[in-house]
């Protein structure tokens, strides 16, 4: 680890070591692991019965299920195998937004290196992506601690910056990772619902598990300003003379709709969707996030 | 609209300001590094249209504001509406009320209703219109237009300086309407300062009328009256009804009957000292005034056996109105007035005979002569104090209605009486006489429903006592048109007597019935009759002799006699003053109107209707008020200013946090 990860935090990770990170889908990995797969595989965990077809592997007859139905039942049992997590981090000017050391992104850095960390100690693969206007990485999923390292150098060297280029970015993403792959998303989405949710479709019909952390602040919902001023775009447009008590009232009512279209688009698409304040603190958002993924007591 | 301080007026480009802080402080707005941009730009998006509309208003008002403070200081006058609605009229006509009544005075600064209102005229054209208008006065005294060069000069002119005159303002209003007319002026402001003295307004007149209707039709003309309706109870008025010259064996003595007259409400007794003067010799009559009136009859005044002719004057101590102080008299052999009846009707002779042979002063002879209508041609005008004519009216091209006229002019009477079966279409001083009607029975039971008490020839009597002209039973009268002054209606409204309204000095009345049983009671019960008649002959034999009582009037005097002071002072002469003006062989009084003394005001209703329908602004005036016509109106731009910075705070003030709309927002978030 070469360069600065003070985004990481031990204590916090220790605290949510002990929660694993599980996928709601299943997960189609290189060696084995902790997750589902979709393939039939050799772990202790019983899948189902199927009826023998000629070639099966004679070693899985259940010969007691002939002895009882004068049948011949294949014995299959689930595959556990390994994910691969896709950490796709918008790094636009947006992302700069916050106080000094605690700005959207540095929430971000928390949340992603957190999660790959965490995902890395399980065996799983972890990937990063990252795009603004100017900069695109791309580091595919892979497993191991000198991988984890990579990723997490990548992440530490984010610099905010230019336009935001998500819709564009997933298109991609869903193209370029291959299938079952649990993607996480950390953005603040200053999108249009509408023009989303192509792209996350896109992750959906992939067989992508697919998370978002919707990054806000709480300064851009309330919008509590008290004097004219002089806005200037973080992602580099024009500036806006405004007086805030002139616009405050339409201002929350454009947060209002676009945050209920927002609502439309996770019911619609499914996605694990998670609004974030970046006031918030982010072990108690990771913590919420794994135990919400932690499968209910008999199964998997 | 002007200022008395107009050089702050290089200050208005100040006003400007807003609208520059309103440029600095756009660039010198805090800036804040935003993320949610999308938001913002929707929100502006929703806004734009009030945003702005409300950010020019607030700019506009601060403008206004700064522009009121500017204007403020700046000190603007404005003649109310007139200065703020427009620019100058093309001409200013300026009535000026010089009647003698109009020089009731400010006791502490010596101004005058005339003089006051002279000064606020001519200050309030020049702060309005500059020189940008032209001025035309038309003066009470004159009737005459008179175009002015400067605003400020009317106050020197001497066409507005005091008279002891009366004021015909119908026939001012006349000659204000032939002006415009005839010069065909474009927009006009008419100027018009009076007293409102209802002898002076005679408000009742038929003229108003026909001139109403003559300035609607003007458009571009405004009327502003500038009103100084305010009397004074403590002013005393002093008048001589008679002067005669007695004599007996040893001593000569004049007897004047004096009166003196106050309006108070509360008469106090006072003392008033009176100064009589006698051919330049003065002595002192101390008499006390008990009441609002005191009549003093047959006050001897000793002069010398040898004065058969001579002048005096009465004289009151100052008080509020100078002008009704004085009261000069001439004395000399009373003259014989000749009465003349023109007329066919016996039933109309004979009582007019009757009433006018008897003698208007004891003592006094007088004659009277009745004509056929045949015979009118032989009338000996010089003689002639009071003319009854009881015939058709002359055609006005006619000489004979010239000597009428003439007649009337120097001062003597004529009563017209209107023909018993042809009234013919001829017409005298503007007046004609219409059809016979009879009166209806059950409409004869006060068959006069109204006659002018306050003065002429149905006025009250000395004591105040009314004359029994409600007791008159009319059976038949001829209706009167034309531009007269009514003096009794009858109950149905027709005119049954007015007197002509034309300039003269004399008298010209017309009855529209006639004395005989079969007409009117006036014969029968005799007192109307008789008193009417008498006062005409006594007002026409005032014109009489060589010692003459006249009205101060523009054509008083004959032009071509050269009239000089008669105490001998080098004082100019002048129709207009009161005094005694004397020529080889004549002497002439010249008095004040008394119909001046007369305190009854137009009411506010009355001047009302006389501009109903004119653009008309009226302003009362004191003289006590030292306040220009054109105000200081440095209240109105400051309470400008206030609504200015008062609607710029509103639209500044923060909108209301809608608490339940944030709420919701929140749970959205949740």
């Amino acid at each position: 680890m070469t360069s600065d990860r003070t985004f990481l935090d031990p204590a916090v990770l220790a605290r949510l070591l002990p929660l694993p990170l599980h996928a709601r889908h299943a997960m189609i990995g290189g060696v084995s692991g902790k997750h589902r797969s979709p393939i039939r595989g050799s772990s202790i965990e019983f899948a189902q019965y199927r009826k023998y077809v000629p070639g099966d592997d004679t070693r899985r007859l259940d010969w007691r299920m002939w002895g009882r139905s004068d049948r011949y039942y294949i014995k299959e049992f689930e595959a556990d195998t390994n994910l691969r997590l896709c950490l796709i981090t918008d790094a636009s000017g947006s992302m700069k937004f916050g106080k000094e050391g605690a700005t959207r992104l540095d929430f971000a850095k928390r949340i992603v290196g957190s999660l790959a960390y965490l995902a890395a100690e399980q065996g799983d693969a972890v990937g990063l992506w990252s795009m603004n206007a100017t900069q695109k990485s791309e580091i595919p999923a892979k497993r191991g601690a000198s991988h984890l390292g990579l990723v997490l150098d990548a992440l530490a060297e984010l610099q905010p910056k230019g336009e935001t280029r998500i819709v564009e970015s997933l298109h991609e993403a869903a193209e370029k990772i291959p299938q079952r792959a649990l993607v996480v998303i950390v953005s603040d989405l200053f999108v249009q619902p509408a023009d989303l949710k192509p792209a996350l479709q896109h992750l959906m019909f992939r067989k992508h598990d697919v998370v978002v952390f919707h990054l806000l602040d709480q300064q851009e919902i309330d919008f509590e300003f008290d004097r004219p001023a002089r806005f200037v775009d973080l992602e580099g447009g024009e500036p806006v003379l405004a007086d805030p008590t002139d616009i405050a009232r339409q201002y929350r009512e454009a947060v209002r709709q676009y945050l209920m279209d927002m609502d439309d688009l996770v019911r619609t698409t499914g996605i694990d969707y998670h609004r974030v304040k970046i006031h918030e603190k982010y072990d108690d958002v990771l913590a919420k996030f794994l135990l919400g993924r932690t499968p209910k007591r008999g199964g998997r | 609209m002007s200022f008395l301080a107009p050089l702050l007026l290089f200050a208005l480009p100040l006003a400007a300001l807003p609208v520059i802080i309103h440029l600095i402080h756009l660039h010198r707005r805090r800036t804040i590094e935003w993320a949610a941009m999308m938001f913002l730009l929707a929100a502006q998006q929703m806004n734009r249209g009030y945003s702005r509309l409300r950010q020019m208003l607030i700019l506009a008002l601060r403008v206004l504001a700064v522009l009121g403070l500017i204007l403020l200081v700046a000190r603007p006058l404005a003649g109310g509406w007139l200065g703020l609605t427009g620019g100058a009229p093309d001409t200013v006509l300026v009535l000026l009320d010089r009647s003698a009544s109009m020089e009731q005075q400010n006791l502490a600064t010596g101004e005058s209703k005339r003089s006051s209102a002279v000064k606020k005229i001519a200050q309030g054209i020049e702060d309005m219109f500059g020189s940008r208008t032209k001025v035309v006065l038309i003066d009470s005294a004159t009737n005459e237009p008179t175009l002015i060069d400067n605003p400020k000069a009317l106050v020197d002119l001497p066409a507005t300086q005091a008279t002891d005159t009366t004021a015909d303002l119908p026939a001012m209003m006349q000659s204000a309407l032939d002006f415009i007319t005839v010069n065909q002026l474009g927009r006009t402001d008419v100027w018009m300062a009076s007293d409102l003295r209802q002898a002076d307004w005679n408000a009742t007149s038929g003229r108003w009328e026909a001139m109403r209707a003559a300035f609607a039709k003007l458009e571009a003309v405004r009327f502003h009256l500038i009103a100084y309706p305010q009397t004074t109870e403590d002013n005393i008025a002093v008048q001589v009804d008679r002067v005669a010259r007695r004599e007996t064996s040893d001593k000569a003595e004049l007897m004047l009957d004096l009166r003196l007259t106050r309006h108070s409400t509360q008469p106090q007794p006072v003392e008033v000292p009176l100064q009589v003067v006698v051919n330049g010799t003065r002595s002192t009559l101390k008499v006390m005034l008990n009441e609002n009136e005191l009549v003093l009859q047959g006050q001897a005044v000793p002069i010398d056996k040898t004065v058969k002719r001579g002048w005096g004057r009465i004289e009151l101590p100052a008080d509020s109105n100078l002008r009704d102080n004085v009261f000069d008299f001439v004395f000399d052999q009373p003259s014989m007035p000749l009465t003349v009846i023109v007329s066919d009707d016996p039933d109309v002779i004979d009582p007019i005979r009757a009433v006018v042979s008897s003698p208007i002063e004891p003592g006094r002879k007088q004659q009277v002569a009745v004509l056929a209508t045949s015979r009118a041609s032989e009338i000996d005008w010089d003689k002639t104090a009071l003319v009854i004519w009881q015939a058709a009216l002359p055609q006005p091209d006619d000489i004979l209605a010239k000597q009428l006229a003439n007649n009337v002019s120097s001062g003597r009477s004529a009563i017209f009486l209107p023909p018993a079966s042809n009234a013919g279409d001829g017409s005298a001083f503007g007046m004609k006489w219409g059809a016979w009607k009879n009166v209806a029975k059950v409409e004869n039971v006060g068959a006069l429903e109204w006659w002018r008490a306050s003065d002429d020839l149905l006025a009250n009597t000395r004591g105040g006592t009314a004359l029994p002209v409600g007791e008159l039973e009319v059976l038949r009268h001829c209706e009167i048109s034309g531009d007269g002054s009514p003096l009794a209606r009858l109950s149905t409204g027709e005119l049954l007597m007015a007197r002509a309204a034309s300039e003269q000095s004399g008298g010209a009345w017309f009855c529209g019935t006639l004395p005989g049983s079969a007409h009117s009671s006036l014969a029968r019960d005799g007192v109307v009759f008789y008193a009417m008649l008498q006062r005409a002959l006594i007002a026409g034999a005032k014109t009489l002799g060589s010692a003459q009582l006249r009205e101060a009037s523009a054509n008083v005097l004959t032009s071509n006699v050269a009239w000089k002071q008669a105490d001998g002072s080098d004082k100019p002469v002048s129709p207009l003053v009161a005094g005694v003006l004397a020529t080889e062989d004549r002497l002439i009084a010249l008095n004040r109107p008394l119909r001046e003394d007369a305190t009854a005001l137009v009411s506010d209703e009355g001047v009302k209707e006389l501009f109903a329908g004119l653009q008309f602004r009226r302003i009362d005036d004191e003289v006590e008020n030292e306040n220009a016509l054109a105000n200081e109106i440095w209240r109105t731009f400051l309470i400008l200013m206030a609504m200015a910075l008062i609607g710029e705070a509103i639209l500044c003030l923060p909108g209301k946090r809608d608490a339940q709309r944030v709420e919701a927002k929140r749970e959205v978030m949740v």
